[in-house]
């Protein structure tokens, strides 16, 4: 099951609070807005508009491509989420982060995230917490 | 309108079953290929056994899923969520929600009001595997 060489991933131990990480740059077409749409039937009636919680699933897959070694995810445990202004279809969104404070448990350690998506002139659309359970080293997955 | 929703009323949408499809779609549109929704081999041996749906999968269909039990609002936007994700949707798990409104609140502009939902997706064992809360803003009626 492991490899030879193992990929670097972040560990709760390698966490550390204050960090800040920005994400690549994607911009919202429509064709997200109709794949999203008709797999999860969430819609907005507005023309030239994008369903919130598009650009939640879209941050979090930008969160991936940050230069460092992933973190590693056991659960995602919570989310305090606000929506400051509407995502319009042709925005390019990017989100920004800061580890905001981590505290060890018996399995894994949880993981408190400030999340901000601006779009190109750093206007800030969405923002709020996510809460993670990360594993241990050792831990396995 | 915002006059014709009154707090307390409840709705339960109908049962939809996630698929493998779907987590792929998911991973496809979002972007997380997190191994934990993608590799099948590896989850085996996690304390979940198999590939599980991406949480936000699981709010993005309750955002649809209950549109499909209610009669629609006259909602402007959508405000804010917070929301916990207490356990795994898994491949073939038939998920519901239900929603109750529990509050309302006026807010400055006589054009809009605030409506929040208690919300919760339940699997076919009615088992909480997610449930949280959400702000929606809502039209008024002119007065």
């Amino acid at each position: 099951m492991s490899a030879a060489v193992a990929p670097a991933r972040t560990y709760f131990e390698d966490v550390e609070v204050d960090t800040r990480h920005e994400t690549p740059a994607l911009t919202v077409t429509q064709a997200h807005v109709t794949l999203y749409g008709s797999l999860t039937g969430d819609t907005v009636e507005a023309a030239g508009t994008a369903p919130a919680l598009l650009a939640l699933a879209l941050s979090t897959g930008l969160g991936w491509r940050i230069q460092r070694p992933p973190l590693v995810v056991l659960a995602f445990m919570s989310i305090d989420w606000k929506i400051d202004r509407p995502l319009r279809i042709g925005d390019t969104i990017r989100s920004r982060s800061r580890t905001a404070l981590k505290r060890a448990m018996r399995d894994g350690g949880v993981v408190v995230e400030e999340h901000e998506l601006v779009d190109a002139h750093d206007t800030v659309l969405q923002h709020g917490r996510f809460t993670f359970l990360v594993a241990k080293r050792g831990a396995g997955v | 309108m915002f006059e014709d929703i009154e707090v307390g009323e409840r709705y339960e949408s109908p049962g939809r079953t996630i698929t493998e499809a779907d987590i792929v779609l998911f991973a496809g549109i979002s972007g997380d290929y997190n191994v934990v929704h993608t590799d099948a081999e590896l989850m085996k041996g996690s304390i979940f056994g198999e590939r599980i749906a991406h949480g936000l999968l699981g709010l993005s269909v309750q955002s649809g899923l209950i549109t499909r039990g209610m009669q629609p609002y006259a909602t402007l936007a959508f405000l804010g969520v917070r929301w916990k994700f207490k356990g795994p949707i898994r491949i073939g798990d038939t998920i519901r929600v239900r929603a109750e409104v529990t509050a309302k609140k006026e807010t400055s502009d006589a054009g809009r009001g605030v409506v929040t939902h208690a919300r919760t997706i339940v699997n076919q064992r009615d088992e909480v595997v997610q449930e949280g809360e959400m702000d929606l803003l809502v039209e008024r009626r002119p007065a």
